[in-house]
């Protein structure tokens, strides 16, 4: 909630900056736009799904059903149009209705029943994805009109296609609402004490829902568009992205325990995520190490941060 | 009785700029039940702390057996005999009451023998005189019979001397009663049982000696012959009043703010009537456990009441959540600053516009920054708040300019009744002027106070009437022409009970 950059996006800027000057400096093809399109497209519905995530995890809750959600919303609108033959706009409408509707299920027992988000998510983590594969079996589903794929696969404006321009724009969007916003403000101050939000007469349950309906479709929007851009679908897609999503929301300073973080630290964590694993794959690392790359830096970015403080001396708490 | 089992010499204990103990003398000997009374924030929580090994003492001796010894934590004092019970019992729920009895113990090898634990829990049961089933659940135990696991957890460990903490506060007078006699049985035995309690009838019952403390230093110790109940509460109450505060006259008008009759909430607290007037300051007393701040709760929506009536403003209303209360015009200022008052991370101004965000967001609902820092900038004059800037996280102010961000927060949703919970408890002196100050203050501008306190010296200094609790029962009001320290801690402590 500062107006310059704190001192994790700093820090987060920092490695960005070298990352990507590494890259340059060690594959040619880095720079160009084409591949700077690309190293968003290929985890373009992660990290649409990330920017909302940042609100709950920062709202003190977690949602780990937005892979099975994002599986869910892709293997309707496969069903819908692949096989029932529903027209692809009503088939969107349709499956973002149910991104909303998984949100608000979410919502309703984090929110109104008390219970812990991490349970509940996890129930909905396999209760999509149940449905999902209920749905598509093992057949994979493609054969969507050509406009439908063109969305996912080709530039809406000069090279940058929906995705991208999606992610921007919502970027853009959730940043004023978290930052700049009542809503935003809300959010923290829930994330940080339930309670004292409650004693001030918010209605908290009524913000959780929301942030889980804002999650639910988002989640389902990502899946629309993951059909789009790879044209088929199968039972599995979005399967363990909660993890990476989550991963990145971290990286980006977000506390797991709710209450801190910025949007502008976790549109600097996908970056660095991104360009890292795109350079790696410039350079022909198999996506284990990439992995591997990536798991030890979420490691360094809770240890940093601790270490810092020990060594300026015990903060009183 | 030469040598005491356990003493504290010349204890004296500070936290930053809090003395807790100054000066403190104890001495315990085998077989004697020694109670120790005090006020609230009397030190005798911290005196427990350092007998148990919890804090060390700033400086001062603790000896055992006559020898100066360090207690490193509360490991090191269980080794050498020293255990404490206190009013919410320590077991677990899914373990049976042989597995609680033995849950620390060590010489029993690394599979325990369920039969030999339960012959040893069982021995140790029927040493404290209870039926109790070793093999039951903890889950379903009564408090009075999780207590009696405790205390059967002490003697498995030796133990030579017993600390009960307010033991009793939440027994019925049946338990509270059994628990006595076990405590007695110990001291019988050779145990140095320490009894704190608030229940003066209690301690005639059972206490060979009392010591009174207050403000953190040792008063009196005497045996419990030379000891009247007046006496007694002199020595707890009986410090320098009028310095600080003083008594303005009365700004009460004769219309009625608030009325409540018969509010009670099954098995928390009943029959409390009063009615607030506009312009008043009324006071609510009580010891620990007398349920004044579940009275709060019922009127702020937190913890509706299950019973009686509440009118504002001469209609009747009920109250279902904080939404509502705040609707109405009522605020309440929390007593825990750190769980229900402030987001503490959070920047000043975030917390002083908490409550009311709506009057600070542009159509759209975006935070207009400036009005935020306007009124945040206009509270900080007016309370008198020290801060560096309103982007500051709240958490880094010093307790008394949290307790006025906190009261910024209400007064900026134009409440007409505002309901204090302990609002200076924890702030030095300075600060606790300057809160009196604001609430006669916001009194006087037609405003009214329900004040809940347990220094007594604020109670008289704030209080038009006085209304004093005792375990969730209304003992009386008092007017403010009638009211002295001893007088309240009659009622409070159930000596006596004025009519209503």
């Amino acid at each position: 909630m500062t107006r310059a950059l704190g001192p994790w996006e700093t820090f987060l800027l920092a490695v960005l900056v070298l990352v990507y000057a590494a890259n340059a400096w060690l594959s040619p093809e880095f720079l160009t736009l084409q591949n700077q399109v690309n190293l968003f497209q290929l985890s373009i519905e992660k990290i649409i799904i990330a920017l909302v995530m940042a609100f709950v995890i920062i709202n003190a809750e977690i949602d780990l059903s937005v892979g099975s959600m994002m599986g869910l919303s892709a293997c309707a609108f496969a069903a819908m149009v692949g096989e029932a033959g529903l027209p692809a706009a009503l088939a969107c409408l349709l499956c973002l209705g149910i991104g909303l509707a998984g949100g608000v299920l979410n919502g309703w027992f984090v929110a109104r029943m008390g219970l812990p988000s991490l349970v509940v998510t996890l129930s909905t983590l396999i209760g999509f994805r149940g449905v999902a594969r209920i749905l598509l079996e093992d057949r994979s589903i493609g054969r969507f009109p050509d406009w439908f794929n063109a969305l996912g696969q080709r530039g809406l404006i000069g090279p940058v296609p929906l995705g991208l321009l999606s992610f921007v724009l919502l970027f853009v969007l959730l940043y004023v609402v978290l930052e700049r916003g009542g809503f935003g403000r809300k959010t923290y101050v829930i994330g940080v004490s339930r309670e004292v939000a409650e004693f001030a007469g918010l209605n908290t349950a009524r913000h959780k829902i929301l942030i889980f309906m804002a999650s639910g479709l988002v989640a389902a929007y990502a899946g629309l568009l993951f059909a789009a851009r790879v044209g088929a679908v199968r039972g599995d897609v979005g399967q363990g992205f909660e993890l990476d999503i989550i991963t990145m929301v971290l990286l980006g300073g977000v506390s797991i325990f709710g209450g801190s973080g910025t949007l502008t630290g976790v549109g600097l964590a996908i970056l660095i995520v991104l360009s890292l694993r795109n350079g790696m794959s410039l350079m022909n690392v198999t996506g284990h190490i990439q992995t591997g790359v990536v798991g030890l830096l979420l490691i360094a970015s809770v240890l940093v941060p601790r270490l810092g403080a020990r060594l300026a001396g015990r903060v009183p708490a | 009785m030469a040598v005491p089992v356990l003493a504290l010499r010349d204890v004296s204990k500070s936290f930053g700029a809090t003395q807790a103990l100054s000066g403190m003398t104890l001495e315990l000997f085998p077989g004697e039940v020694h109670a120790v009374v005090g006020e609230n924030g009397a030190g005798k929580s911290t005196m427990i702390k350092i007998m148990t090994g919890v804090h060390e003492p700033t400086s001062g001796t603790v000896e055992v057996d006559g020898q100066p010894v360090t207690l490193s934590g509360p490991r090191g004092a269980r080794t050498r005999g020293i255990s404490a019970i206190y009013q919410e019992p320590m077991v677990f729920p899914d373990l049976d009451v042989a597995e609680n009895i033995f849950i620390s113990a060590t010489d029993l090898g690394l599979v325990q023998r369920k039969g030999l634990l339960r012959e040893k829990a069982s021995q140790l049961i029927a040493r404290i005189g209870m039926g109790l089933d070793p093999d039951r659940v903890a889950s379903g135990l009564t408090l009075a019979e999780q207590q009696a696991v405790e205390i059967a957890r002490a003697l498995s460990q030796d133990v030579r001397v017993l600390i009960m903490d307010e033991p009793t506060a939440s027994l019925s007078a049946h338990e509270a009663g059994e628990l006595r006699r076990i405590a007695k049985g110990l001291a019988a035995e050779g145990v140095a049982v320490v009894y704190i309690s608030h229940r003066l009838e209690e301690i005639f019952d059972i206490a060979h000696r009392v010591t009174v403390i207050r403000d953190g230093r040792h008063i009196s110790t005497r045996p419990i012959a030379e000891v009247t109940p007046d006496g007694m509460i002199a020595e707890m109450v009986g410090r320098e009043v009028g310095n600080y505060f003083r008594k303005d006259e009365s700004h009460a008008t004769p219309e009625v703010l608030l009325s409540v009759r018969g509010l009670s909430q099954e098995d928390v607290y009943e029959g409390v009537s009063f009615d607030i007037h506009r312009g008043e300051v009324l006071c609510m007393a009580g010891l620990i456990g007398a349920r004044r701040t579940d009275v709060a709760l019922s009127l702020f929506g937190i913890h509706p009441a299950t019973g009686g009536t509440i009118h504002w403003k001469g209609q009747e209303v009920r109250i279902a959540s904080p939404r509502e209360a705040m609707a109405l015009g009522l605020a309440y200022v929390s007593e825990d600053r750190r769980k229900l008052g402030l987001a503490m991370p959070l920047s000043i101004r975030s917390n002083v516009t908490l409550a009311t965000l709506g009057k600070v967001l542009t159509r759209w609902g975006l935070l207009r920054e400036g009005r935020e820092r306007a009124v945040t900038q206009g509270y900080r004059e007016r309370l008198n708040i020290r801060m560096a800037d309103a982007d500051t996280p709240v958490g880094k102010l010093s307790g008394g300019n949290q307790q006025k961000v906190m009261l910024a927060k209400w007064l900026e949703t134009n409440p007409a009744l505002l309901i204090f919970d302990e609002p200076t408890r924890g702030i030095d002196v300075g600060a606790k002027a300057e809160v009196h100050d604001l609430i006669r203050q916001f009194v006087r501008a037609g405003g009214a106070a329900l004040v809940i306190s347990s220094d007594l010296p604020e109670v008289l200094a704030l209080g038009d009437r006085i209304l004093v609790m005792r375990e969730g029962r209304q003992m009386g009001i008092v007017p403010h022409e009638d009211a002295s320290q001893e007088a309240i801690m009659r009622l409070a402590t159930g000596q006596e009970r004025a009519a209503a």
